[in-house]
């Protein structure tokens, strides 16, 4: 994948620009990030808390380059099988079938065990071909002519066995088929594998990446996101409600609300017609910014707190 | 530019960044293709191909800073100009850098006065040392300071005691030497230009001693680091001064994870065992004898145990402390441990560390088991607990000096947990010349042990943890 290929990632700034007209805003570091990644063809590794726009990050470049975005979702078990390719048995079963069939024809005029084996030989095997192979997300996103975007969801759910299966997809963009070779890459995919730091990964597939770390984002950033994906709130209201998530962040939560999270408060509380934070308000609403019971009760003893706090914010301005 | 990058990939490792070369090419590329002109683009680009954790990120941006710091030396140093502007009194400040600039001519005619009258002075005048220092050349000054430094290699100093040593040499790499002569000459020739030379040497003599200052804590600080952490494992574990206790946890934690990586590859287990050939057959034969679907042996699934027993009397709390800090810390791979301590009597804490992080747990268990310590009972206390839930996947390990103030030891107990358990490992602090001497009964216990080891700093403990990993799956 070349800058020729993708004038749309061409320096750092285009990166950003092009983000935010698809919805996506960004810190400089993740438009860095992309440009490397471009620039150097390397994997990134994207950590950072769930709900921070990991997923979305690949989702929006395959947007910006208007080329096939395929996911692959890691889970414990998956194997090769699931993840780079498969025999279609049933059509090899088929193939063997129609062989026996023909056989007959084929060995026409052959005397003997030995010519007839060599008869054999002279035709070409397919039971082994590309013909009978199903691709999986890996080798999918190898065969595609113009590139992609190949995204590996939540690596550290999978097992050690499968890093190393990538880790020779990932620094050759070649996959080793036994009963074939080696398929390359027609062009090379952009490779992003999310992480929620659930396991370290291993120091070999680290390597290969760049390592790229999304924490949460300032209050000024996730500001400006929510004012691209919920526009209708008027700003009094945004800059309060993500000064009260940031507050929120700041206490001892199980789960702390993510960028998602803040995203559906706004879209909530603009269904309810708020115009400013009202501590009945907030109780209400805050199932949908915090997932656990123990939190929920945690934050409402704070509540009044939080929201008087934010209170006070909105006379002062 | 290439191999400053390189240097600096050097600081990092000291400070316990992990790199390899692979990466340094990686990071040569990044920095070729980012430029170097934006200094915030280029650190957070090097910083993805450096730094693999949060926290590797966090000693990047701190090392990237101090070791990229752009200041030039400044060697016109400001209390002249502070005395300028003195002297200046009533005159408009916006003049300063202007009387300044012509403090410096003044003195630089001063010199060249005396010069002609000096021999010395006058070859020191044609060096291009002295002439930048006339000039306040900073970068010209700054890169022969570095070149300087380079040939003496700054990069090797470890420790305090050899600033004024690196400082001297450098100063010496620079030609300071000829200053010092002039400044000899002039103090025989009795010339006014004395005090004006002198200043100039002083002036060079302190860049160069914060410069090295600077590069002291850039370089040495890592390689400090690792000297203690290579002397705290070796250290007898209650010889280590209290203070240290937080290094020793931070050591233990780094070990842990070091066998949690090298252990937690095995732990899965094939989910099934070989064909069942003879199952799958009969199964095939209502289709005709097509084995549609394969059956597989189960394999039966052992559940390993670890049960640690700790003597937290006096003598033997602090290597209980780091035992049991182990452990808990290698919870990944471990099967489940249960833990249990004693003194007098015995009971078990296991609830303390589900509770309590681990550093409190042990404070909490030492304050409610220390005391003297009595074997006998205390085992006594352990058959009545756990006997029954010992079987051929329970490993025993018992951590204690084996010291029952001549009490009864009850062998017979711990001959039976010996017969039932897989494995019965007993860890003692003591060398083993001392065992059996005295009040010591680690002989008779060690003969219904499976395996005994002396066990008394951190580089012993992590090797018996790592065989004790090894076996228990």
């Amino acid at each position: 994948m070349h800058t020729q290929d993708f004038p749309q990632l061409a320096s750092v700034e285009q990166i950003e620009q092009g983000f935010e007209s698809y919805g996506y805003i960004c810190s400089r570091k993740i438009a860095t990030a992309v440009f490397l990644a471009c620039q150097l063809r390397k994997p990134v590794l994207v950590e950072g808390p769930p709900g921070v726009g990991k997923t979305e990050l690949a989702k929006t470049i395959a947007l910006l380059l208007d080329i096939p975005l395929i996911r692959l979702q890691c889970y414990e078990g998956l194997d090769e099988a699931k993840a780079l390719y498969e025999w279609k048995y049933g059509k090899q079963l088929l193939y063997t079938q129609v062989l026996k069939e023909k056989l007959g024809d084929l060995l026409q005029g052959a005397h003997g065990l030995a010519e007839s084996v060599a008869k054999l030989h002279q035709f070409g095997d397919i039971f082994y071909s590309e013909e009978f192979l199903e691709p999986r997300p890996l080798l999918k996103a190898m065969q595609q002519e113009r590139g992609a975007i190949l995204l590996i969801d939540e690596v550290d759910k999978s097992d050690y066995e499968f890093e190393s299966l990538l880790l020779e997809i990932l620094s050759d963009y070649q996959v080793s088929i036994p009963e074939i070779g080696t398929v390359k890459a027609r062009t090379t995919p952009m490779v992003f594998l999310t992480s929620n730091n659930t396991r370290d990964i291993s120091d070999a597939l680290k390597r290969r990446c760049l390592h790229l770390y999304i924490p949460f984002p300032t209050v000024e950033l996730e500001e400006r996101i929510i004012r691209s994906r919920v526009p209708d709130v008027d700003e009094q209201l945004r800059h309060q409600l993500v000064k009260f998530v940031h507050s929120l962040r700041q206490l001892d939560l199980k789960k702390a609300p993510a960028i998602s999270e803040t995203i559906d408060w706004a879209r909530s509380l603009l269904l309810l017609h708020a115009q400013h934070l009202e501590e009945e308000l907030v109780r209400s609403t805050l199932n949908v910014l915090l997932k656990y019971e123990e939190d929920i009760e945690a934050t409402e003893s704070e509540l009044r707190a939080l929201v008087s706090d934010r209170l006070v914010d909105r006379q002062t301005l | 530019m290439q191999s400053s990058l390189v240097n600096f990939i050097q600081i990092l490792r000291t400070h316990e960044v992990r790199i390899s070369p692979a990466e340094t090419l990686d990071a040569v590329d990044v920095a070729t293709t980012l430029g170097y002109a934006d200094r915030s683009l280029l650190r957070d680009g090097l910083a993805m191909t450096l730094a693999k954790t949060p926290e590797e990120e966090v000693i990047f941006m701190h090392c990237f800073d101090r070791f990229f710091q752009q200041d030039l030396a400044d060697f016109s140093a400001a209390d002249i100009a502070a005395t300028v502007d003195e002297e200046a009194g009533s005159s408009p400040p916006a003049s300063a850098a202007q009387q300044v600039a012509d403090f410096s001519a003044a003195q630089a005619a001063a010199l060249q006065l005396a010069a002609e009258t000096n021999t010395t002075l006058q070859a020191l005048l044609q060096t291009p040392l002295m002439q930048s220092l006339i000039s306040n050349d900073r970068t010209e000054l700054t890169l022969a300071m570095n070149q300087a430094a380079d040939r003496v290699g700054l990069q090797q100093i470890q420790i305090f005691t050899q600033k004024g040593q690196f400082t001297r040499r450098i100063l010496d790499a620079m030609g300071e030497e000829r200053i010092r002569n002039a400044v000899i000459s002039l103090e025989q020739a009795e010339s006014p230009a004395l005090a004006v030379l002198q200043r100039y040497r002083d002036i060079l003599r302190e860049q160069v001693r914060d410069y090295v200052e600077r590069e002291y804590l850039l370089h040495a600080e890592g390689k400090t680091r690792q000297f203690m952490d290579d002397i705290l494992s070796k250290t007898r574990l209650n010889n280590i001064e209290h203070i240290y206790l937080h290094k020793v946890q931070e050591l233990i934690r780094k070990m842990a994870k070091k066998l949690v990586s090298r252990h937690s590859r095995k732990r899965k287990q094939l989910k099934r065992g070989r064909l069942d050939m003879a199952k799958t057959l009969r199964k095939g034969i209502p289709n005709d004898g097509v084995m549609f679907n394969t059956y597989w042996r189960q394999v039966r699934k052992e559940k390993p145990q670890i049960l640690a027993v700790c003597d937290v009397s006096g003598s033997v709390a602090a290597y209980a402390k780091f035992l049991l800090l182990f452990l808990y810390s290698l919870q990944d791979v471990l099967p489940k441990v249960r833990s249990f301590a004693f003194s007098s009597h015995l009971g078990e804490v296991s609830q303390y560390f589900d509770d309590y992080p681990v550093e409190k747990a042990i404070e909490l268990v030492n304050w409610k088991y220390g005391g003297a310590t009595d074997y006998g009972n205390s085992l006594m206390d352990f058959a009545k607990l756990a006997m029954d839930d010992i079987n051929s996947n329970t490993t025993v390990i018992i951590l204690g000096d084996a010291r029952n103030n001549n009490g009864d030891p009850k062998l017979d107990i711990l001959q039976s947990i010996y017969q039932r358990a897989r494995q019965v490992i007993w860890l003692n602090p003591e060398s083993r010349r001392a065992w059996g001497s005295g009040d010591s009964e680690m002989l008779r216990y060690q003969s219904a042990c499976h395996f005994s080891a002396e066990c008394n700093n951190l580089r012993q403990l992590e090797r018996i943890v790592d065989q004790l990993l090894k076996s228990t799956r």
